[in-house]
């Protein structure tokens, strides 16, 4: 393991990828902080780029973007309470009334300290919580890699689907179907390709996140009528005050920083919760254990309001990684994404990566601690510079944003067809996210689906083509139980809705 | 039961659910593979039943959610939706530089951007720039009838 490490450093820090951590924590922020872009889209933007990239460069440069991007987001909802990111909503309930009285600055101070302090305490979190979990998962046979997967799955539908269950299934049930087209993995058979020599080959996984997400987001801007326009002057940093914080506030933030460090990194780790569900449970924590004085602070401009989020958050991001490297299956919709990007280099992770590929394994862990410390030395004496890209118009940023979401599907395949594809899919999306059909269990269930039919494939011809797998097999009973667990709470959740 | 959005794309779900399930049936596998335990059309015969199950139970538990479509544009994303398209039919034929300053401008202008110096700063410094960092950076080979006519490149 030590000798894994120091691989890892000596990767992470070589001068080309410190370049790529720095690089991504900047596009990321910037992308974080137009609203309406969020991780994914910043990642998805990404892909193109990285194509010539070997995997670990483009993995830490897509771990920057992911860290930037939180950071970016964090940024828009303090200063104009508009968030980047669904992850840093309930950022602004402490953040932008800070700002309004004057602390912006100090505000922005805070979510770069406890961001840096959640990512730091995390990142040897997972130090220490990878390795384990990737000995632990050599011994999971294909049975209990389907039964992880469907509960992946299942997780992301419920967690992620704003009480939207079923309608989230549904996106699942088509991600799946739509990782069938192509040729079939074992027998080469083609499948629902209707004669067409564009589809012989599958669904390309850059077009279907470019424009699920980046090009959607953009027709979305217009389509809603969003107004993202803000003056270049009200971020000045004379309006922003100073950054500096008090002993006193550094002794307020300091427990709180500790307790959500821990929850974030706890609720990052657990498949589909992710960076939103942990910053507003830490921040509803925070509330719950404060003194009836600070409570009513809550929300008017709390030290430990903004801390808890900010903190959880980032400590989310970094938990999220330890299903993507060890188990190989993602946990939230941006992982999901770097998943794919990792299989179309060629890279499959899972509990192998980290004894075949200990430069890429490491290299991910402790780049994201350099990460941290980008986002707090380059970014936060930045910002009055870097928020000035919030005073871009929305007419002059979504031509910008359709156009490096075609550009970036069309520069890999030089293919007309995938233009066309695109604008399709990127208009269904459009359509069916007014409708409230959540994308990550799209994405998600399309990753996963080529891996869930080999596994599932494996299972059941070990098994002479029974399905007693699933309750021979303790780990796999184990997983099941927690998918009929997960069904039962929707099944409740929505008995409960229905009474009130 | 009324009909909102919600159920009709549950119905559309249905649809496309039960056709799936039916090409899912008729995919073509190896004689010997035909009554093998797994073979190329079990998986997409699971998803259409779980599809099928999911849409059903969505048309059946919807319950109506005000959605209000005529609110939003819908004319201008038709229009950007046309315009994506439209690139996608002239970038073979005029080249990458000239589609993409044209997409650029084009969507500008109709998005309401009326100052011509904006217009072409936001286009032709961002298309060169990308350019150049594919072809001299990235070592990405773009055919560009247009630049070569010109003489930019070879």
């Amino acid at each position: 393991m030590n000798e894994g490490i120091l691989i890892g450093i000596n990767t992470a820090f070589s001068g080309y990828n410190i370049f790529m951590v720095m690089a991504g924590c900047f596009a990321g922020t910037i992308i974080g902080m137009l609203p309406g872009l969020g991780p994914m889209s910043a990642i998805a933007l990404m892909i193109p780029i990285t194509y010539g990239f070997d995997p670990a460069s483009a993995m830490i440069l897509m771990a920057g973007v992911y860290y930037g991007a939180i950071f970016g987001g964090s940024t828009s909802s303090i200063l104009i309470n508009a968030p980047g990111v669904a992850g840093t909503v309930s950022s602004s309930f402490d953040g932008y009334p800070m700002s309004q009285n004057g602390q912006a600055g100090k505000a922005l101070a805070i979510a770069a300290y406890a961001s840096f302090s959640g990512g730091t305490i995390a990142a040897i979190f997972l130090l220490i919580a990878a390795p384990q979990l990737a000995k632990v998962s050599l011994s999971f046979q294909s049975a209990d890699y389907f039964a992880l997967m469907c509960v992946g799955l299942l997780s992301i539908a419920a967690f992620a689907s704003k009480g939207q269950f079923l309608k989230a299934m549904i996106m699942t049930a088509l991600g799946l179907a739509l990782a069938t087209v192509g040729q079939d993995a074992l027998s080469d058979i083609t499948r629902f390709a209707f004669g067409n020599i564009n589809l012989m080959d599958g669904i390309s996984f850059v077009l279907l996140v470019m424009a699920t997400f980046a090009m959607s987001e953009a027709f979305m801007i217009i389509f809603k009528k969003m107004d993202i326009s803000f003056k270049a002057s009200d971020v000045s940093k004379a309006k922003l005050g100073s950054i500096k914080l008090s002993k006193a506030e550094v002794k307020e933030m300091a427990p709180v920083i500790g307790r959500s460090s821990v929850l974030g990194f706890l609720v990052g780790v657990l498949p589909g919760a992710g960076a939103t569900i942990a910053s507003f449970l830490a921040w509803g924590f925070e509330r719950s254990i404060a003194s009836a004085k600070d409570k009513l602070k809550f929300g008017k401009g709390s030290i430990k309001g903004l801390t808890a989020p900010e903190t959880a958050n980032n400590a989310a991001c970094t938990g999220s990684f330890v299903p993507l490297l060890t188990l190989g299956i993602p946990g939230s919709g941006t992982t999901a994404v770097m998943l794919g990007a990792l299989l179309s280099f060629g890279v499959q992770p899972g509990p192998r990566l980290y004894i075949e590929q200990p430069e890429l394994f490491w290299a991910v862990i402790v780049s994201m601690y350099i990460g941290n410390v980008v986002l707090l030395f380059l970014n936060l004496p930045l910002i009055p510079y870097i928020a000035r890209i919030l005073a871009i118009p929305k007419n002059i940023l979504v031509p910008l944003v359709l156009f490096f979401s075609v550009t970036g599907v069309y520069l890999i395949s030089f293919n007309a067809f995938d233009i066309y594809f695109m604008a399709i899919v990127a208009f269904l999306s459009l359509v069916l996210r007014v409708l409230n059909y959540p994308m990550p269990p799209l994405i998600l269930g399309f990753i996963l689906g080529g891996m869930l039919e080999k596994n599932l494939r494996r299972a059941i011809l070990i098994n002479d083509g029974s399905f007693s797998f699933m309750w021979e097999r303790p780990i796999s009973l184990a997983l099941f139980v927690v998918m009929i667990i997960i069904v039962l709470l929707q099944i409740y959740q929505g008995i409960q809705k229905n009474k009130t | 039961m009324n009909i909102n959005y919600s159920r009709l794309s549950a119905l559309i779900f249905l649809l496309f659910f039960i056709v799936y399930s039916y090409l899912a049936s008729e995919i073509k596998v190896f004689s010997f593979d035909e009554n093998a335990d797994f073979n190329a059309r079990t998986f997409p015969t699971f998803i259409s039943y779980i599809g099928i199950f999911v849409s059903f139970l969505t048309l059946v538990l919807s319950k109506n959610e005000h959605e209000k479509l005529g609110q939003y544009e819908w004319l201008k994303v038709i229009v950007l939706f046309v315009l994506v398209f439209t690139y996608g039919i002239i970038i073979k034929s005029i080249g990458f530089f000239l589609s993409t300053n044209l997409f650029l401008m084009v969507a500008y202008y109709y998005l309401g951007v009326r100052s011509p110096k904006i217009i072409i700063l936001s286009s032709i410094p961002v298309v060169a720039g990308l350019q150049f960092l594919l072809h001299e950076l990235l070592d990405v080979y773009i055919r560009d009838p247009f630049l070569q006519t010109i003489g930019v490149i070879s």
